[in-house]
């Protein structure tokens, strides 16, 4: 288990993530080959995909593939072609990254997603889906179907369940129409009961992060949800999630921490900078610094299984704490220091990703003042590096850290 | 036995200032030179002027600190200038409980905890506002030298009002305000009080509580003084070694 530990660094390689990076060859693989039968749907982060993949459709994720085009650090450029059609550079680079990519395929990491039928958005997490979805649909002329999930606060009303249960008839209908299938009960129950497992086994390698040393560091975890976010309901990514889990157990059985030598213990908020994400936490990780939690990869949760999936779809789909307005994320925040024994918090504000980003200034306040622990906003961007400067965020993040030693 | 000293180098944006303390923690040396564009050869110079002010070369760790902090060879230890204002500026002040440093090309807000330490902090952004170049680019618009700037803005009775927080486009407001005939001490005056509202708004950000000190080189300005502790509410105060609090707080963290 420990292979990597003769070269001394302070951080140690999941050996499960090549079973990840096979995983995630088969994803693309099966994209292309949906896309080329003409039945590839492109969906957002919390779109209920059990229903088009029950329904025998491929998916693919732009904002997966927007956080590669982060990693292989072309964001300024990809946005940069959305940008010569007249985007501005204040929209969210996701959107910019995944309408620039669109526009000039050839131009873009591994030619651009493949190209959709339909495009599925959900704005449960934020507002700025539909209209990317809408200018993709543009360019492609795949048709834009919207999930409407309006904003919970305090309890959910049952007409507002209703409502988004209406909304997913509707998506039946949709897919329906344009792909003349329809929904069977049964291969839902069986998507669902595929997306249950794995989200457990994922929930379960999080959990593992509150032993000291944490088995797992912010990378290894922004990594390792790939299949999670981007194959959820799909069999053979159980055999990943349980190989993780078990690396992750062995590592908690050892005392083998993702770092060598773990000092404090953060949490991190937001989307992390793709095009920086091994340089930025693994040179925290030299310094003793882990997160063995964050905000968003701890965002995929709950089950699906039994009877009444729709409803439980419902509740789960509309009720993810980006819907639910700062009083959930803060409570989310909290919980996650105290349940991990955390020493202090980092909030990414993400300059083009308002809807995580909004209220944070507040937010850090309120955790502060129940926690007890200090925090720091730092600024950039998750894939436009231009918007990142390294040097002012280091200072930031070893203020906190002497004032937290 | 020789003197057990602290050595401490603040290398800002804008300038670089090192200081020797005694084992009671008083400055017995001090030196301030532009860091330009190497930040080592400049803590190496202030370095030199700082032993020869104190009349021998001092086998002593140095604790670096400023926005080079990692640039210079010369240092055994770094420390961020967040935690070194804040331990300066309680050595000097020992109730203090919000600290303001204003530099060149940053400002910061930090609420300051027992024995110095900080609590929490502020600073600003990716943008001048708010520092010692947007009152530095303003000077140059009024054709008025930097340190004639703050007596300029105290004589007027009519501050003009600068609503943008942006230096260039500032700068673009101070010349509609020339060319529409308003007077340079009230021009000067609503430079003043702009940034100090900035500055004001970072520091609520971290929580307003009396005594409140400024430090930095925009300290020595009586003219954002005056206009910063109108914003706050607050009586500010400014020690004398307002430049050297940075420097101050490294070398405290040296002689321990």
């Amino acid at each position: 288990m420990a292979s990597n530990d003769s070269k001394e660094r302070a951080y140690r390689k999941l050996e499960s993530s090549s079973l990840l990076q096979q995983t995630m060859f088969r994803y693309m693989l099966e994209a292309q080959a949906a896309s080329e039968e003409g039945k590839l749907a492109w969906v957002t982060s919390g779109f209920p995909v059990e229903i088009p993949l029950a329904m025998g459709l491929g998916v693919s994720y732009p904002e997966q593939y927007t956080a590669v085009v982060g990693s292989q650090k072309v964001g300024p450029e990809v946005c940069g072609f959305a940008e010569d059609l007249g985007y501005s550079q204040e929209l969210c680079s996701y959107a910019r990254a995944g309408i620039g990519s669109t526009d000039r395929p050839d131009d873009s990491p591994l030619g651009g997603l493949p190209e959709p039928q339909v495009l599925l958005a959900c704005n449960n997490i934020c507002g700025t889906v539909l209209r990317w979805y809408e200018a993709v649909s543009e360019l492609t002329g795949a048709p834009v179907f919207l999930l409407d999930t309006p904003p919970v606060q305090r309890r959910q009303p049952s007409h507002h369940k209703e409502y988004v249960r209406a909304g997913l008839e509707e998506l039946i209908d949709f897919l329906g129409e344009e792909f003349d299938t329809s929904l069977e009960e049964e291969k839902l129950q069986e998507v669902a009961s595929n997306s249950t497992k794995a989200i457990d086994l994922w929930t379960k390698s999080l959990e593992a992060c509150k032993h000291k040393p944490s088995p797992l560091n912010c990378a290894d975890r922004f990594l390792a949800m790939a299949p999670v976010v981007s194959m959820r309901g799909k069999k053979h990514i159980l055999e990943y999630y349980e190989s993780l889990l078990d690396e992750v157990e062995g590592r908690v059985q050892q005392g083998i921490g993702a770092i060598r030598n773990e000092r404090v213990r953060l949490l991190w908020d937001n989307i992390p900078p793709w095009f920086s994400i091994y340089k930025f936490f693994n040179g925290l990780a030299k310094r003793g610094v882990v997160f063995p939690a964050d905000t968003y990869t701890h965002a995929w949760t709950g089950s699906l299984e039994g009877e009444g999936i729709l409803n439980r779809m419902v509740d789960i789909y509309s009720n993810v704490y980006l819907n639910r307005g700062l009083r959930a994320k803060v409570d989310k925040m909290t919980g996650l220091i105290e349940e991990y024994d955390l020493d202090g918090f980092v909030m990414f504000s993400v300059r083009s990703c308002k809807r995580y980003s909004l209220g944070q200034l507040v937010s850090k306040d309120l955790v502060t003042e129940r926690t007890g622990v200090p925090g720091v906003v730092i600024e950039g961007d998750m894939v436009d590096s231009r918007l990142f400067n390294e040097a002012q965020i280091q200072t930031r993040i070893d203020a906190l850290i002497e004032m937290i030693e | 036995m020789r003197e057990k000293v602290g050595i401490g180098i603040d290398v800002g944006s804008t300038t670089t200032k090192g200081v020797i303390i005694n084992s009671n923690g008083q400055i017995v040396a001090s030196s301030i030179r532009s860091t330009g564009a190497s930040a080592n050869d400049a803590a190496e110079s202030v370095l030199d002027e700082i032993e020869e002010s104190y009349g021998e070369a001092i086998d002593q760790s140095v604790v670096s600190t400023g926005y080079g902090r990692k640039l210079i060879s010369i240092a055994d230890r770094e420390v961020t200038e967040i935690t070194c204002h804040s331990l300066g500026v309680h050595h000097i002040f020992p109730d203090v409980q919000l600290a303001i440093d204003v530099g060149g090309q940053d400002s910061k807000a930090i609420r300051v905890g027992s024995e110095g330490r900080p609590t929490d902090f502020e600073l600003n952004d990716k943008c001048s506002a708010g520092t010692g170049r947007f009152l530095e680019v303003m000077a140059r618009v009024l054709d008025v030298p930097i340190e004639g700037l703050g007596p300029l803005a105290l004589q007027s009775q009519n501050p003009c009002s600068i609503s943008s927080t942006c230096t260039v486009f500032a700068e673009s407001e101070v010349i509609s305000q020339i060319s529409s005939g308003k007077s340079p001490q009230d021009i000067a005056a609503g430079i003043h009080q702009s940034m100090a509202g900035k500055i004001a708004s970072m520091s609520r950000r971290v929580g307003i509580v009396a005594p409140v000190v400024a430090t930095g080189g925009v300290a020595l300005n009586p003219a954002f003084v005056d206009y910063l502790g109108k914003s706050l509410g607050e009586d500010i105060s400014v020690p004398q070694e307002a430049q050297f609090t940075g420097a101050l707080g490294a070398a405290l963290l040296s002689i321990q």
